[in-house]
């Protein structure tokens, strides 16, 4: 639906140039829910500019639902533009006008006639669930209501793509929510194509299929959102992961000195993480008739990344060392999330 | 007072009106597409053109640095072309609307400045071409700010109107000079200030009321 090829956005100041993309490919399927995560200044409020080419790139292609956009005049652009939906950080309501004239703000624009605009906004505040709403001015609203507003005005022109630009990072954790469960929910009933900028984690986890970490204007890894929590390739990856599943060990390791290999009578520190039906797997009961050791479970954790389970422990496997050993390899060997923390001396535990 | 001073009283009154109302219509329409222009020619908005908008902006600054009695005296053959006469409250009418003209353009500018760019952005996003934005996102947007700009503007005129009146543009102004201070007429000078001050409380009270009603934020 979205294919990027090689963006690349300078932009020129007084005090040289700024190079905000640096090089960008993505392929965004129709119907899937593509995430792009960064920190601040990372280019990621460009990109998503560059689809509907609110900001032109310096160089590369944009092609939405198999046209160009690079190339294309101003007048072609705005017809393109109709036909793809956006929503922001701050909403962008017109604050002259009411939710209903809101709504049918981009009908106008379109110039279609009083009566289509009436069949065609009703039932958008129908499904945003402001129905009641529709005299009111967007000054009475919370944010989250604002942001539906937002929501069903994008959608008003029946869009096949919706791009949105940090459109729950004005939004308490609550709203947030709920306005990921309507973006997801208006995703399957209408097939919509959605593009999500954020630098939340917990937007990407909850309903993405696919995601790209941007760093520096490069996308610096991408795949399926259960890849990127199982296996995190990079240190920013990782920072991001770790905002939402806690990777910090419990306080009483705090004073204990770790070694990364291990030594005569040495308990193994791991992380494993589990997805969807590997989490029913009784990996753990078979690790110890097995291998004939220990496992302590110090602390654990079950979430799930849109649909699917996802969990996360952290265990302590004592034993013999040779078995100690053999069940890392077993561990290893099976598609399962792995991280040795290290190796900690038996009498250095004290909380046992 | 006399019934014969108060029928020039209202006669007076009634000239300024007359001068303000049209010198103020036509600095509104001539005034406000200027704003416009020099929002959206500006650098970064959505019709960049910085040469016409340096040109647009000198001018504007120009005849507002003249004060306006020398404006007044300054355009006279201009005012003999365009009205017929250089006296008379039509006279009068010219270099009001020369003086309000760049005055409302900036107040424009300035409240048209204050809409969020977000929302020129969101429309972009929807669409919108740019004489689409200007007519149906900056201005409405901005209305309740470019009320309180034209109020503004037209009690400046009120005050203009009062300085024509001193080379023969008729109104208060004039009544005030040739009665109250080169007659003496002590009760006709107070009754003209006081009219003054009620007419320019009331355009205040009237703007302040239209952009309270306008405004939804």
């Amino acid at each position: 639906m979205i294919e990027l090829k090689n963006l690349q956005k300078t932009y020129q100041g007084d005090n040289g140039s700024l190079e905000a993309l640096r090089g960008v490919s993505a392929h965004i399927r129709a119907g899937e829910i593509y995430g792009v995560i960064g920190k601040s200044g990372a280019g990621k409020s460009t990109l998503i500019r560059c689809i509907n080419m609110l900001e032109r790139p310096t160089t590369g292609s944009v092609i939405v639902d198999g046209e160009e956009l690079t190339t294309m005049p101003e007048r072609q652009l705005r017809d393109v533009r109709k036909k793809i939906g956006m929503i922001f950080q701050h909403f962008n309501l017109l604050s002259s006008r009411t939710v209903y004239d809101n709504v049918a703000f981009p009908l106008e624009l379109a110039g279609k006639t009083a009566s289509e605009i009436e069949a065609a906004v009703a039932p958008l505040l129908e499904l945003v669930g402001l129905a009641d709403k529709r005299n009111q001015y967007p000054a009475q609203l919370s944010g989250g209501q604002k942001q539906r507003v937002g929501i069903a005005r994008a959608l008003a022109n029946r869009p096949k793509v919706l791009l949105c630009d940090e459109a729950t990072s004005a939004l308490d954790p609550q709203t947030t929510h709920s306005i990921l469960e309507l973006l997801k929910d208006i995703n399957q009933k209408f097939n919509l194509t959605i593009v999500i900028i954020t630098h939340e984690m917990q937007v990407i986890k909850e309903i993405c299929d696919r995601v790209a970490v941007i760093e520096n204007g490069l996308i610096i890894e991408e795949g399926t959102v259960i890849d990127l929590f199982v296996r995190p390739q990079t240190a920013t990856t990782k920072d991001f992961i770790r905002t939402i599943v806690s990777h910090d060990l419990p306080d009483i390791f705090a004073d204990i000195p770790f070694s990364a290999t291990p030594s005569p009578g040495s308990n193994l520190m791991l992380r494993l993480s589990f997805i969807g039906t590997s989490a029913n797997e009784p990996i753990i009961a078979g690790l110890i008739r097995r291998f004939n050791v220990d496992v302590n479970i110090l602390f654990g954790n079950i979430d799930h990344l849109k649909a699917t389970p996802f969990g996360t422990l952290l265990v302590e496997v004592s034993g013999e060392d040779a078995a100690i050993q053999a069940a890392l390899q077993y561990l290893q060997e099976i598609e399962l999330g792995i991280e040795v923390i290290g190796y900690v001396a038996r009498n250095a535990r004290t909380f046992n | 007072m006399s019934q014969e001073m108060l029928a020039l009283l209202i006669e007076a009154l009634w000239e300024t009106l007359y001068m303000v109302a049209v010198s103020a219509g036509i600095a509104t329409v001539i005034g406000v597409p200027l704003g416009v222009i020099l929002v959206a020619t500006s650098r970064g908005h959505i019709l960049q053109n910085l040469w016409l908008n340096r040109i647009l902006g000198y001018i504007a600054n120009a005849t507002r640095s003249t004060p306006f009695i020398i404006l007044m005296v300054a355009i006279i053959p201009l005012t003999r072309v365009l009205a017929g006469t250089s006296i008379g409250t039509n006279a009068a009418i010219v270099p009001l609307s020369i003086a309000a003209i760049p005055f409302v353009g900036r107040v424009v500018e300035s409240a048209l400045r204050e809409v969020d760019y977000g929302l020129i952005e969101a429309a972009q996003a929807m669409g919108a071409s740019p004489f689409q934005i200007i007519r149906r996102v900056l201005l409405p947007e901005a209305m309740p700010s470019i009320v309180l700009g034209l109020t503004l503007a037209v009690i400046s005129l009120i005050g203009y109107s009062a300085m024509a009146g001193a080379i023969g543009g008729g109104g208060l102004g004039d009544l005030a000079i040739r009665f109250g201070y080169q007659r003496f007429r002590v009760d006709v000078m107070i009754s003209t200030v006081v009219i003054l001050i009620a007419l320019v409380q009331l355009v205040q009270t009237a703007g302040d009321r239209v952009s309270q009603r306008l405004n939804k934020k």
